[in-house]
């Protein structure tokens, strides 16, 4: 999809249409148009052991634009277009890829029913998947400027977004408690996309009120579906299913005596892959924990790991899943600082630190992120 | 995971789901509101508040667990004017509950019973003026002579949706009206002692109060709403401060008081730390008691300071 600029064109008509407010010659009225938002995340960071262009500079690192709106009495509809950087690989030399234009995604297509019987819930088209805590973010809404190594050795560094059906109940427990399944086509990296096999899945999410300013959440996940060839003697072999299980524990606490007074959130996940055919059971998992010390600033560690995991960080993003290195273990170490002057704007300093045990791999890479909203965008989920 | 089991989940799920909710029950964003729903729905009407008292409605977290509180609602009733904008829209898609989704019978716009809206903005907005309400200032439960109004609204909608009890309803908004009357003007007798003294506010949360009391404003410590005000700005007022009489600084309990406490000290005026709303302090458990808090804090301040036409 390197062609975008109809696209973008055409949006930015939407988006010229939608700020007007008054009714058109045609008698159509633009009251109804869309919710419209844009945010961009520009990324420049520095790497002492990576020597590539990619981890060493200043870029584009996502736009989003998003449009929301009720489609009728029925159903509500939402849809985001993520452009970034695309990338292709130069020569055959393994790990050089340089930039090669702007790539745009539809992250995510949805209707979602406004009048589904007893509490259910129906979204309809291409959304991300509910499995733990990170894989439903968007890339502004990360704590951390990468997903945790876990979560890009089993899951895909970049929005598990997958097209089919998702439910979603309460359950009547005496606390909060929700399960959502889904039947999607898996077409993402970690999947077969050549056997159309469904991939399926759930999450079911607890919740405690811990007290005024405080809540406990737990969740478990699982995913299945047909596991992506498996890569032996040079050779590729079917792989059979591929399952993967997590659970996910956070604690999140606001002071109730003052608005945008000290917060704290404190996010653990764990991954459990379980391919077929894997003679080896890869693991993963991650803490990550933010502190708000004063109105606009946020103190973030995070430690995580990936066992027995197949990760290619010199290639860009997206390869993750690709079965051609050998498995090893990872580890991550990073910190950050993020002011946030704004509900609207961040700048995020962030230092972090992957190495591969007992591999030739390393890396320590200073980043700064800034990240920008504009126009009607809805708020973020807890 | 096979197709089977898939389905025996989804069933499972629909199962469990299902609940029918017995009588009329009212689910209020902000403890003022809540407390009015009570006096209208009397015992029969089951009220839950979602904005605890002492938190900021503006940023409450829209924690999953306050929507199942409103998933069992027959009623939703909040402040509007997108004060409740960061976490509503939220809440309400994760209830899932058809009965008080926008344009439902069951979702009340209590701002829709005001017939002045304050602080609409004339000029072209954008962020630059900070986290501005472009529907006009949302905190006209400050002035008590709103829930009356707000009663009357409330009982008609409760009515609707419950027209065995529609009489009851209206005659216990009636009596509210009553009640509030006779409290109001005890306040203003009251308030007298406040007339005269200009307010320094740290948000424009007390617009509505002013415009009750006649007060006049001496200028907001945080000069865009939302946004941490600037040194240069907060030298700006204590000046233009410093040349008034009787200045009384005033900022709700959950604001950055100690930036309110930096500036009263520095133009010698008595800080007045109130109530935002209903459940904000101790004393402050009703509405009434929250109005009256505010009306002797008020007062309070006002004592500490003179202004000389009136020594």
């Amino acid at each position: 999809m390197r062609c975008i600029l109809p696209i973008v064109s055409l949006i930015l008509c939407a988006t010229t249409a939608a700020s007007q407010t008054s009714s058109t010659a045609t008698g159509v009225s633009r009251e109804f148009n869309p919710a419209l938002s844009v945010n961009g995340l520009f990324l420049g960071q520095t790497s002492s052991d990576e020597p590539t262009a990619e981890a060493n500079g200043i870029g584009l690192q996502e736009a989003e634009l998003q449009f929301s709106s009720v489609v009728d009495p029925f159903w509500e509809a939402d849809l985001i277009l993520a452009l970034h950087p695309a990338h292709a690989e130069s020569g055959d030399v393994e790990g050089a890829h340089d930039h090669a234009g702007i790539e745009l995604d539809l992250e995510v297509a949805t209707l979602s029913s406004r009048n589904m019987p007893a509490g259910l819930g129906l979204v309809l088209g291409k959304f991300f998947l509910p499995f733990g805590a990170h894989v439903p973010l968007h890339t502004h809404q990360f704590p951390f400027v990468r997903a945790p190594l876990a979560i890009q050795a089993f899951l895909g560094d970049h929005a598990l977004s997958e097209t089919g059906v998702e439910v979603a109940a309460s359950i009547p427990l005496p606390w909060y408690s929700e399960l959502r399944v889904y039947a999607v086509n898996g077409d993402a990296a970690l999947f077969d996309a050549g056997n159309r096999d469904l991939a399926c899945g759930g999450r079911w999410m607890n919740m405690w009120e811990t007290g005024l300013e405080s809540t406990l959440e737990l969740g478990a996940s699982l995913l299945a579906g047909p596991a992506h060839p498996h890569h032996e003697d040079g050779e590729e072999h079917p792989a059979g299913d591929l399952r993967v299980y997590g659970a996910d524990l956070a604690y999140k606490w606001t002071s109730s005596t003052r608005s945008q007074g000290p917060a704290l959130s404190f996010r653990n996940e764990i991954i459990l892959p379980d391919p077929e055919y894997g003679e080896h059971k890869p693991w993963g998992y991650y803490s990550l924990l933010q502190y708000r010390f004063h109105r606009n600033l946020w103190l973030g560690v995070g430690y995580g790991e990936a066992l027995k995991a197949h990760l290619d960080l010199h290639h860009h993003e997206g390869d993750a899943g690709e079965e051609e290195h050998e498995a090893g273990d990872w580890r991550e170490l990073k910190a950050n600082l993020t002011l946030a002057p704004s509900e609207f704007s961040a700048l995020k300093l962030e230092v972090s630190h992957i190495e591969q045990r007992d591999g030739d791999f390393e890396d320590l890479r200073l980043m700064l992120q800034w990240n920008f909203t504009i126009g009607s965008h809805p708020a973020h989920k807890y | 995971m096979s197709r089977n089991t898939f389905a025996a989940l989804v069933l499972c799920f629909l199962a469990l789901a299902g609940r029918i909710p017995a009588k009329l029950r009212i689910a209020a964003t902000l403890p003022d509101l809540g407390w009015i729903a009570e006096q209208v729905g009397g015992e029969d009407a089951e009220v839950t508040v979602l904005c605890p008292g002492p938190m900021d409605p503006h940023y409450l977290p829209a924690k999953p667990s306050l929507a199942r509180r409103l998933a069992r609602a027959d009623l939703l009733v909040y402040n509007g004017l997108e004060l409740e904008i960061g976490w509503l829209p939220l809440l309400i898609d994760a209830a899932r509950n058809p009965r008080v989704r926008p344009g439902a019978e069951g979702e009340l716009d209590c701002s829709t019973a005001l017939q002045k809206v304050l602080d609409v903005p004339e000029a072209p907005l954008d962020r630059s003026q900070g986290d501005v309400h472009p529907l006009g200032n949302p905190h006209y439960t400050r002035d008590p002579r709103n829930c009356a109004t707000l009663g009357r609204l409330m009982a008609g909608r409760m009515a609707e949706l419950d027209p065995d009890r529609a009489e009851y309803y209206r005659r216990r908004a009636a009596e509210l009206d009553t009640l509030m009357a006779g409290l109001i003007e005890g306040w203003e007798r009251r308030a007298v002692s406040i007339a005269g003294h200009p307010l320094i506010v740290y948000h424009r949360s007390w617009i509505y109060l002013r415009e009750w009391l006649g007060l006049e404003s001496a200028g907001e410590i945080e000069h865009r709403p939302g946004i941490t005000p600037s040194p240069r700005h907060v030298g700006r007022l204590i000046k233009k401060a410093g040349e008034l009489e009787g200045v009384i600084v005033i900022a709700a309990q959950w604001q950055h008081i100690d930036a309110a406490r930096e500036v009263a000290q520095r133009i010698g005026a008595p800080l007045a730390v109130l109530p935002g709303q209903t459940g904000a302090l101790p004393g402050a458990e009703d509405y009434p008691s929250t109005i009256e808090t505010i009306i002797e804090r008020l007062a309070r301040a006002a004592g500490e300071t003179v202004i000389h036409g009136e020594e």
